[in-house]
């Protein structure tokens, strides 16, 4: 083994031999040279010294031609033009990974004529770029930022997504100002207490008021103004929501407290009014908060869309817009393309990976006559084919309209404190109504008959109820965090708590992905080095498998001559003379070897000479916690399914390893989906859980959607939760989680209904004084958090 | 004690906060919290040359907005 030596642009360790040497710097690929050199010519090489010991992706060189960036139709879609003339674009930037990387991305741009601003966001890597269109192109841009090792495509920021970044900001600005005054009238409410136990003269306490007075107007007004909002909405629809009761309460009781202020009598209630709107206003602020945008989604489905392709017309090569190509079209894709269009294919031959539909890595072989589907990706093939289908039938834009529908559609299982709000609200104002009459027949005096109705209402206000949901899923979403479950929006929690049907995906979810080598028959000795360097020269998953399977430290890397890879066959190579073939059954008998196959599992066989040395049969095991996890999941009372998109074969054997009955198999991603939207009917609540883009209409179209950790980047974004862990155990733990949270939610609502149950009477029969107001107010605050935190109970980690 | 005083003291305690308060939500609405990796690496990112590539990317930015109005002269 040679020294190893660190590479000077991605910090990567590789062996000396292996690497290009240039005036005493060494790099492991042209791409990292390239990009160093550029940096020097650029006087950026100060990215260098921030960089510190970070280690850096080696940049790819393969993109799709960046001219496409200037056609109108992107322009039209992506950039916008702001007041100024200066042309606008937002893109998501791939590769960033460390400040040092933003700094490096927005100098290099600013330093290019034409850029006018570049902002980056490093928590979520979407940059905005304003440039003068006069000057410099967009593709220019780009090929700046591809040529420092980076890759950016660009997003639509559309309203969405801008949308809630200003609702939470909204949120921030009224939630300063209601805890800035809520903390200050606490100091000046200690004073009042004291004054109330030990007397206090009139002229203080008056000055008080006057105090509580301005501080609690802008809190009503500013902070609260969501609640007159969402009043005004709720009277529009004809509901009564919790809005319409946190509106009227605090109202009332502020125009109270003002009457009681200039008339020097009684005690004032300011604080509640700003106690209240405080918080409820953060309860409602933690909702927003986890509330993703359906925007985010799509942006990452944009990347799979294409919006240009090649087209032969009249014997040349044109770029079109893919809306513009018309059925019967001959379109030419190359390595590395991604089709955009349905298809037949009418000349050439090679591998596509179809994972993007089916699940399963393994590369397909197309020739002529081949059906050719849209959102594959051409592995090694340089084909022409013939449109069958135009852009907007085609089974890719299909997905993305289907995806768009089921996230909007997203079933919603309304949440049990909305409802009980909803009852309680209109309870509480018909109460304090009935009061006001029944005291005002009763003593005639409209003032004491007015008082009492509204501490009926002041008492009853929601805070231990606006509280009991959002604290105990607070509880339930930090203990699943730590166990790495993320929740993405607290509500689904109690969703998930309610399922009552598991459906699972088998690439990827319960089998690992990727075939391992479960068998190997060795039928001579031979050297197992010769085996490992014929499998190294393939990426086909089941090369790799056996690679892994055999590797050793002892093990050399022999040159090898006149290699070959057989599309869906194997490898071939030259070696001292004799041939090498690496393969399944069909290249066995091509190169003249007999074999007798009669397994259910993948094979591979290797020959050297004319002579089968060895065979090894490979299958895509289930994960290790598989199947004691779905034991403990039905035991819960929770029925599983697997969905399939491969074949009754093998879908029957994995289910049998796993313990499961139920199973559907050969499942396109639209019948997926069809099949949980039949569960629905049902009347069940459905988890899915998945990985792979073939996954993402079945689980936006479910109830909850699980995502492993290291499932495509769409799946992720489509899912409610993620697995970050990648186990089956967590699965279980978050059904686990969450059931104990619903738990304590109902337990506080529990709590709240009491306390109100035994204030309120109090109150309608006018025996409640501004004190124990304020204690049992935040008495049954306290019982409420006090409670949600023994969710923690039995999670000692 | 004069009640003048209480009211004074509160007043006065209530606007140096509401300065704080004020100030807070300038920054929340300019946006200096958006990015919170970004906020705090900032310290690091803060060099002489910094300051000059603001500087000098303000003035490319006016120049072209110059040349912008020179075309299109609205």
């Amino acid at each position: 083994m040679s020294e190893k030596v660190k590479c000077d642009h991605c910090h990567l360790e590789f062996s000396k031999d292996v690497m290009i040497e240039d005036d005493g710097h060494y790099f492991c690929c042209n791409g990292c040279q390239g990009v160093f050199h550029l940096l020097s010519d650029q006087g950026l090489d100060g990215f260098y010294k921030k960089l510190g010991d970070e280690k850096l992706a080696p940049p790819s060189q393969q993109y799709e031609d960046s001219a496409n960036f200037n056609a109108p139709a992107f322009y039209e879609r992506f950039v916008s033009v702001n007041k100024d003339g200066f042309s606008e674009v937002s893109l998501i930037i791939e590769g960033i990974h460390c400040s040092a990387c933003v700094w490096l991305n927005e100098k290099a741009l600013l330093n290019m004529d034409g850029v006018i601003a570049t902002n980056i966001n490093y928590t979520n890597n979407k940059a905005k770029i304003v440039w003068d269109d006069d000057v410099v192109k967009l593709s220019e841009i780009i090929d700046m930022i591809r040529a420092i090792g980076y890759n950016a495509y660009p997003y639509d920021a559309s309203l969405q997504e801008e949308k809630a970044n200003k609702e939470r900001k909204d949120y921030y600005l009224r939630i300063a100002v209601a805890i800035f005054a809520t903390m200050n009238m606490m100091t000046i409410m200690v004073a009042q207490y004291a004054g109330y136990f030990t007397g206090i003269s009139a002229e203080v306490k008056h000055i008080l008021n006057l105090g509580e007075w301005a501080l609690s107007t802008p809190v009503l007004f500013y902070s609260g103004w969501p609640f007159f909002k969402g009043m005004y909405y709720g009277i529009k629809t004809k509901t009564v929501n919790m809005d319409t009761l946190v509106t009227t309460g605090s109202l009332l009781t502020y125009i109270y407290s003002i009457y009681i202020t200039l008339t020097r009598s009684g005690e004032a209630y300011f604080d509640s009014v700003t106690m209240i709107v405080s918080f409820v206003l953060v309860g409602k602020f933690l909702e927003a908060l986890s509330k993703k945008s359906i925007a985010d989604t799509l942006d990452i489905m944009g990347q799979h869309l294409v919006s240009d392709v090649k087209v032969v017309e009249n014997e040349m090569v044109v770029t079109k817009s893919v809306n513009d190509v018309v059925v019967g079209d001959i379109v030419v894709v190359s390595i590395g393309d991604r089709v955009a269009l349905d298809g037949e294919v009418s000349e050439g031959s090679g591998n596509f990976d179809e994972s993007s539909l089916t699940g399963e890595s393994e590369p397909i072989f197309k020739q002529k006559g081949d059906a050719i589907i849209s959102g594959t990706v051409s592995i090694d093939a340089d084909i022409k084919y013939r449109v069958t289908k135009d852009y907007a039938h085609s089974t890719m834009s299909n997905i993305v309209s289907l995806l768009e529908n089921a996230m909007n559609n997203k079933p919603r299982i309304q949440q049990i404190a909305n409802k009980l709000s909803e009852y309680f609200s209109s309870t509480i104002l018909l109460l304090s109504f009935f009061t006001f009459i029944g005291w005002y027949l009763y003593s005639s005096n409209f003032e004491q008959s007015f008082m009492v109705a509204i501490s009926v209402i002041v008492i009853a206000c929601p805070c231990a109820l606006a509280l009991a949901t959002p604290v105990a899923t607070l509880v339930g979403l930090s203990i699943a965090s730590k166990r790495g479950i993320l929740f993405k929006e607290a509500a689904q929690l109690e969703t998930m708590a309610k399922a009552n049907v598991l459906t699972l995906d088998k690439t990827g979810t319960i089998t690992q992905g990727r075939p391992e080598v479960v068998d190997a028959v060795l039928l001579q000795e031979f050297d197992t080095s010769m085996l490992y360097s014929l499998v190294l020269n393939s990426k086909h998953p089941i090369a790799k498998a056996v690679a892994n399977a055999i590797y050793d430290e002892k093990l050399f890397c022999y040159e090898l001559e006149s290699l070959k890879n057989i599309p869906s066959q194997g490898i071939t190579a030259m070696y001292n003379g004799k041939m090498l073939a690496g393969g399944n059954a069909k290249l066995m008998r091509t190169i003249g070897v007999e074999v007798t196959s009669c397994s259910q599992n993948s094979e591979f066989y290797f020959a050297y000479g004319g002579e089968l040395l060895a065979k090894y049969e490979l299958f895509d095991m289930p994960r290790e916690d598989a199947k004691t996890s779905i034991a403990k999941i039905k035991k819960m009372g929770i029925e599983v399914v697997m969905l399939t998109g491969d074949h009754e074969r093998s879908a029957q054997k994995v289910a049998e390893m796993v313990g499961i009955e139920k199973y559907a198999f050969e499942l396109t991603p639209e019948t997926k989906a069809s099949y949980i939207d039949k569960l629905h009917e049902e009347a069940k609540t459905v988890v899915m859980a998945g990985d792979g883009v073939n996954d993402i209409l079945a689980l936006a179209s479910s109830d909850i959607a699980i995502a492993m950790g290291n499932g495509s980047d769409i799946a992720i974004e489509v899912s409610d939760v993620v697995l970050l862990n990648d186990t089956f155990s967590s699965l279980y733990d978050s059904f686990k989680i969450s059931r104990r949270t619903f738990t304590m939610i109902k337990e506080n609502l529990g709590l709240s209904l009491v306390y109100n149950g035994i204030t309120i009477p109090l109150a309608m029969a006018g025996y409640v004084i501004p004190l124990v107001a304020a204690i049992s107010m935040s008495i049954s605050s306290l019982l409420v958090v006090g409670n949600s935190m023994r969710i923690k109970l039995g999670y000692k980690d | 004690m004069d009640s003048w005083v209480i009211g004074m003291m509160l007043g006065v305690s209530v606007f140096l906060g509401s300065i704080a308060v004020v100030a807070l939500m300038w920054a929340i609405k300019k946006g200096q919290f958006d990015d919170q990796e970004k906020f705090l690496n900032s310290a690091l990112f803060d060099d002489v040359d910094e300051l000059n590539d603001a500087a000098r990317v303000e003035k490319k930015k006016k120049k072209a907005i110059d040349k912008k109005k020179e075309y299109r002269p609205e």
